[in-house]
Parts: structure tokens; sequence; C-alpha cells
């Protein structure tokens, strides 16, 4: 009997709402996780559950279709005037629905599973991002511009970002690589690891980041790792973005490391750094100027 | 050890004056076993110390250990920082934790009766954690607020399942438990609702020292830990006999000349010290109170005149191993030490059920 009922649910979810055209006109597109996604031609009301897609679809110049975001959204201003649908961790799923958006912006830091399922039986379209280096985050740029009908802004943004990173490449190319240790935060201590976009920033801005080698994207690291890592230089975040003042003290292993006792610890603002949209490229700038000062004179 | 789980407390308590005739044989027997168990943390502290993410050379890092840092050998200035200034520490303060928590798991057991008793599952570090929490959020990075307020915390949870738990006809080992997982549950959601209003990035930590998380072993907190254990573990075992006969019962203990009252508030006290200072240094590190008294008890007698101080060195080591696969096990990656204890402590808990 309950094996039955076991099938019956299984037959059940394993046969996905079909997409339905009639209605308006739709196209499926192919998200960062891979997944096939029916969204309708037009959108008309959006959702973005993350800064950086809020910050990429302003750029776009699609930010007056935006009808929901994060209470992580702060930029730019009038972002921050758009209905707030909780953190990009614990999204009001009630609220999404009230606001009857088309689509909805997500990045692999929200938790997909339960989530999707429910918006998908609204036949509201969830877009998943997920870039993992620069080249990532200009392809997201791209694909938002694309489901919001702002192709060629999109483009031009592309390409005046790429130009800007570029001139950055051309600055430090060449110049032997600092070895940088990326402090997301000292106590406990995180920092980014093989799978994160800093990663990849800190080696375009002409440095090594000596944690490169750790699985994950913001691993939870040992205090000996660090401390045996002997880093020229340590990038902090600041501003008030990931938690402040318990991550503008550099961690207690690294106290002696060359960076602290050469006096190469830089504040990088956190938004630049830990957002993956068009300001990651100020960042990467940022940064290319605190690792190679004498590249930029 | 024909006594079964439920009326284990009597049983133990009938060796107890039993062997209370016999004091120096108890003595003798206190020395030995704590003699021995010191021996072995001693020597778990030393491997503990060659293990670690980085790797040391084996020999030159024990001659640096024995000879204080005087002579470190091929050592690096690097290697020995990471030896003494990071590892060291760590270890001593999961020691100091592991003993605490051990002790105080030991004395709960015998004041309340209870075999079940435990700082973990009666709410008393959820107590804690709940001061430390308050303390981080309205008085900042202040290194003796937390210790305090989770002092506070312990102290007030303790009260609290106390009185919850008895009775009119006293308080049974059910109703007791029954009170722990109301003041543990409430104390719980307390937590969840303080970190929702913390921002994400705290959450994370935070969710990682609620675990159990021994990195922050700096050396200002391992004076703290370390005053704090010993006075505490001394102040339980001097309270041992009290706590023999209130094994008894506090009608008999009563009868036998022991002032009830008294003795549970030193023990409450002493207890909470342990328990509070535990977790605001390294959070809620669980089954150690259970597992290692019970360990002892096992393999000992029911005297707590050696239970106590026997299950701290116990507890010491147990801690210390724990965190050193916690350590090494995903290096460089780290674990929260509780889920280590929480692996070890809970099925070896079921095993030592279904054994009796």
């Amino acid at each position: 009997m309950s094996v039955l009922c076991a099938f019956a649910l299984l037959g059940c979810s394993g046969q996905k709402p079909t997409p339905t055209t009639e209605t308006h006109e739709a196209r499926q597109v192919i998200d960062e996780a891979g997944r096939s996604v029916t969204v309708p031609a037009k959108i008309e009301r959006f959702i973005s559950l993350a800064p950086n897609l809020t910050e990429i679809a302003y750029a776009v110049g699609a930010g007056d279709r935006l009808v929901g975001n994060t209470t992580f959204c702060d930029y730019p201003e009038a972002a921050k005037k758009v209905p707030k649908v909780g953190n990009t961790l614990q999204p009001s799923i009630e609220r999404i629905l009230a606001l009857r958006p088309q689509l909805v912006l997500v990045t692999t830091a929200s938790q997909l599973e339960a989530f999707t399922k429910q918006l998908n039986e609204h036949d509201i379209a969830v877009f998943v991002t997920d870039p993992s280096d620069l080249e990532g985050v200009f392809r997201s740029i791209l694909s938002v511009g694309d489901l919001l009908d702002e192709s060629a802004a999109a483009s031009e943004l592309v390409k005046q970002l790429r130009a800007r990173s570029e001139t950055v490449d051309r600055a430090v190319a060449g110049l032997a690589p600092v070895s940088v240790f990326f402090q997301l935060s000292g106590q406990p201590l995180y920092t980014a690891g093989r799978s994160s976009f800093v990663t990849n920033l800190i080696e375009r801005a002409g440095g090594h980041s000596v944690t490169s080698d750790v699985q994950e994207a913001w691993p939870r690291l040992s205090d000996e790792r660090a401390l045996a890592s002997r880093p020229e230089a340590v990038v902090m975040l600041s501003g008030d973005a990931m938690g402040a003042a318990a991550n503008t003290k550099v961690a207690v292993a690294l106290r002696n490391s060359p960076a602290v006792q050469n006096g190469r610890v830089y504040l990088i603002d956190g938004d630049l750094l830990t957002r993956p949209g068009p300001r990651l490229v100020d960042g990467l700038e940022q940064m290319a100027h605190a690792l190679h000062p004498e590249a930029f004179k | 050890m024909s006594n079964s789980l439920k009326n284990e407390a009597p049983t133990i308590s009938r060796n107890a004056v039993l062997l209370d005739h016999s004091a120096r044989a108890t003595l003798r027997k206190t020395l030995i076993v704590c003699g021995a168990l010191t021996v072995m943390l001693i020597f778990i502290v030393i491997i503990a110390a060659t293990l670690g993410s980085e790797r040391l050379p084996v020999v030159d890092a024990l001659r640096a250990l024995f000879t204080g840092g005087a002579s470190s050998g091929a050592l690096t200035s690097t290697q020995r920082a990471i030896l003494f200034d990071i590892r060291l520490p760590r270890i001593l303060l999961a020691a100091s934790v592991g003993a605490s928590l051990a002790a105080a798991g030991a004395s709960y057991q015998a004041l309340l009766r209870n075999a079940l008793a435990e700082p973990y599952l009666l709410g008393i570090s959820n107590g804690a954690a709940v001061g430390t929490m308050v303390a981080l959020v309205f008085f900042g990075a202040n290194e003796w607020t937390r210790p305090v307020m989770a002092f506070a915390g312990a102290l007030g949870a303790t009260f609290l399942v106390y009185r919850l738990a008895r009775g009119r006809a006293g308080a049974s080992p059910e109703r007791l438990i029954l009170a722990g997982v109301i003041v543990t549950t409430f104390q719980s959601s307390v937590i969840v609702f303080i970190t929702t209003l913390m921002d994400a990035t705290r959450i994370r930590s935070f969710t990682f020292w609620l675990l159990g998380d021994l990195s922050q072993a700096a050396s200002g907190s391992l004076w703290i830990a370390a005053a704090s254990t010993i006075a505490g573990v001394a102040g339980l075992t001097f309270k041992a006999r009290p706590l023999n006969l209130l094994m008894l019962g506090e009608r008999d203990a009563f009868d036998l000349g022991v002032e009830v009252e008294r003795v549970r508030l030193q023990v409450f006290l002493a207890a909470s010290l342990l328990v509070g200072v535990s977790v605001a240094l390294s959070g809620s590190v669980g089954y150690v109170g259970l597992v290692v008294p019970h360990l002892v008890r096992m393999s000992t007698s029911g005297d707590n005149r050696l239970t106590i101080p026997a299950a701290a060195l116990a507890g010491a080591s147990f801690v210390v191993v724990a965190d050193t696969l916690a350590r090494t096990v995903i290096a460089p990656r780290e674990l929260p030490v509780g889920a280590i204890t929480a692996l070890i402590g809970a099925p070896l808990f079921i095993y030592l059920l279904k054994r009796r």
C-alpha cells in the first residue's frame, strides 16, 4: 500500500508541468545552473534575490521593471525603495507571489530546490546565475540583459567593463604576482577558495591567492594554514556589507605575516569584492592599484 | 556492573557509602587512577601537538615541546609559531573545556541522581550560549563579559530546570529530562531569534560557534579557561563526599548531616562556572558530560571522590582527541568540534544503553 503511494508520488513529481506557450510568447533558455528555463519573451515584472543581480538589472536599464528585491540590495540608491521580499538566504515566498513577477533572478546562494518548485507551480520562471570568474560575471550581465530585452545596453556595458579590465591586464602583465591572503572574516577565519570569483579576481589584479588550492568557494580555513601561507599582502573588506567591525581586524594567525610586517594590509569596500556584478571591475581596479602601485603611476 | 541505567544511582550510592569506610583505600585508588589518566592525557596532548593541517617535522616538534621552545632544532620560525601560537593553545583550551564539561556532568548526575543529567541535555549549555550571545550583542567584543554572562546564563538555566523538575514528590528522572528539553528548546528559539536579528556573515560564524569551535584560543581567554577549570573541578571534588551521601536521597543525606541546600547551591555554582566559561570560549560541545563520566563509572566505582577528578582528566583527553580530528580530517578546512563529539558520543551512548 505504502509502496503504491510512494510510486504515485514519484509519478507526480517526475511529471514536469509542461511549459505552456499558448498565453504569451515564451522561449527556452539555459541558465548558469544548467537548467532549461521557460521564460516569457517580454518581462514586465521581475524580482531579484541578490544584490549583484539587482545591480546588473539597473546597469542594463531594467530597474524600472524590478518589482521586488532583498534587504541586501542597497545599490544603486533607487534599489532601496523597491519592495523587499526578505534577504537572499530567506526570501518570503508569499511576498514574491504577491508581487506577481514573471521572472525571479537568483544566485546559487539561495536555497534553490524547494523554492524553485513552488515558484514553478505558479508559472514564475527562475533563472539561476553562478559566475565563478570575471568572464562569468560578464556572461551573467549578457544573459540578464537578454532576458530583460536589454541586449544592446548589456553588450555596451560589458564592452566598457571588459576594456577597463583589459587595461588592468596590460598594466600588471609581466609583473611578479604578489601572494595575497583574502580575509572574508577574521574570527572565525573564512577566506576565498578554488571556486570563488575572488580567487580569479586576485589573479587578474596581478596577485596570487595563497588559498587558491582550497576546496569550496568560501572555506572555513585552519589558523595553521593561514599562518603557514605567509602572504605578501592581505586584502580585507571594509564597509558594513559583510559584518563590519569583526572583519576589519587582521586574523591572529596573520599578525606576523610579511603582509602585516610590511604594512601591506588593504581594506577594499566589501560591496565591490563580494558582489559579482558590474562594480566587481571597480574592485579589480582597486585591488590592482593596491597590489601593484608601481604599475599605475 | 549489574545496575541498569534507571536505578543506577541508588546502587552506586550504596557502593559509595560502603567505600566511605575505607577512606584511605579510596584515596589510594583515586591517586592511581588519576595518575594513569594524567599520563594518558599528557601522551595524547603530545601526539595531538604533532598533528594538524600543516605538517611539522615530528622529532624537531617534540624537541621544541619538551624544551619549551628553547631548542626547536630545524623548525622554521613559521613552524614554531604554528606549534606554540596556534596548535598548543588550542589543545590546552580543548583539554580545559573537556575537563570542565565532564566534571560538571559527573556532578549534575550525582546531585540530581539521574544518569542522563548532562549540561547539554539539561539546557545548561544553551543557557550559557544565550548569555554569551547577549554579551556579544549588547556589550561587544569584551573578553570578560562573555564568560561572565555565560556563567549567569548557565546558572539561570540550572535553577530553571531544577525548579521545573521538582514536583511535590521531588525531582523524578523523567521530569528532569522533560524540564531540560523544555528549557533547551525555549532557549534554542531565543538563539534563533537573536541570530535572525544579526547580519548574514555573523550568523555563519555563530552557527559554527554554536556547534563548538575551539579556534578562539587566544592567550588571554586560555588563562580564564584554565583558572575556572581548576577552581571548578577542585570545588566539585571537595564536595564529592556530601555528593556521595546526596545520592542516597536528600532526606537520608540530611539525616546523615549534609546541609543539602548549601551543598546544592555550591555544586550548581561550580558546575555553572565550568559550563559557562567553556561555552563562552568554545560554544556548545555536546555529549562530553554524558559519555565521559559513564565510562569512568563503568571502569571504576561510583564514588564521586574518584569519579569527578577522573572524569575531568578523561574528559580533557576526549575533547583533545575530538578536536584533533576536527582539525585534521578535512584539512586545511575545519569542522566544528561539537560535531565530532556528538558523532563519537551519541553512538557510544547508545551502545552503553544497549549493553546494560
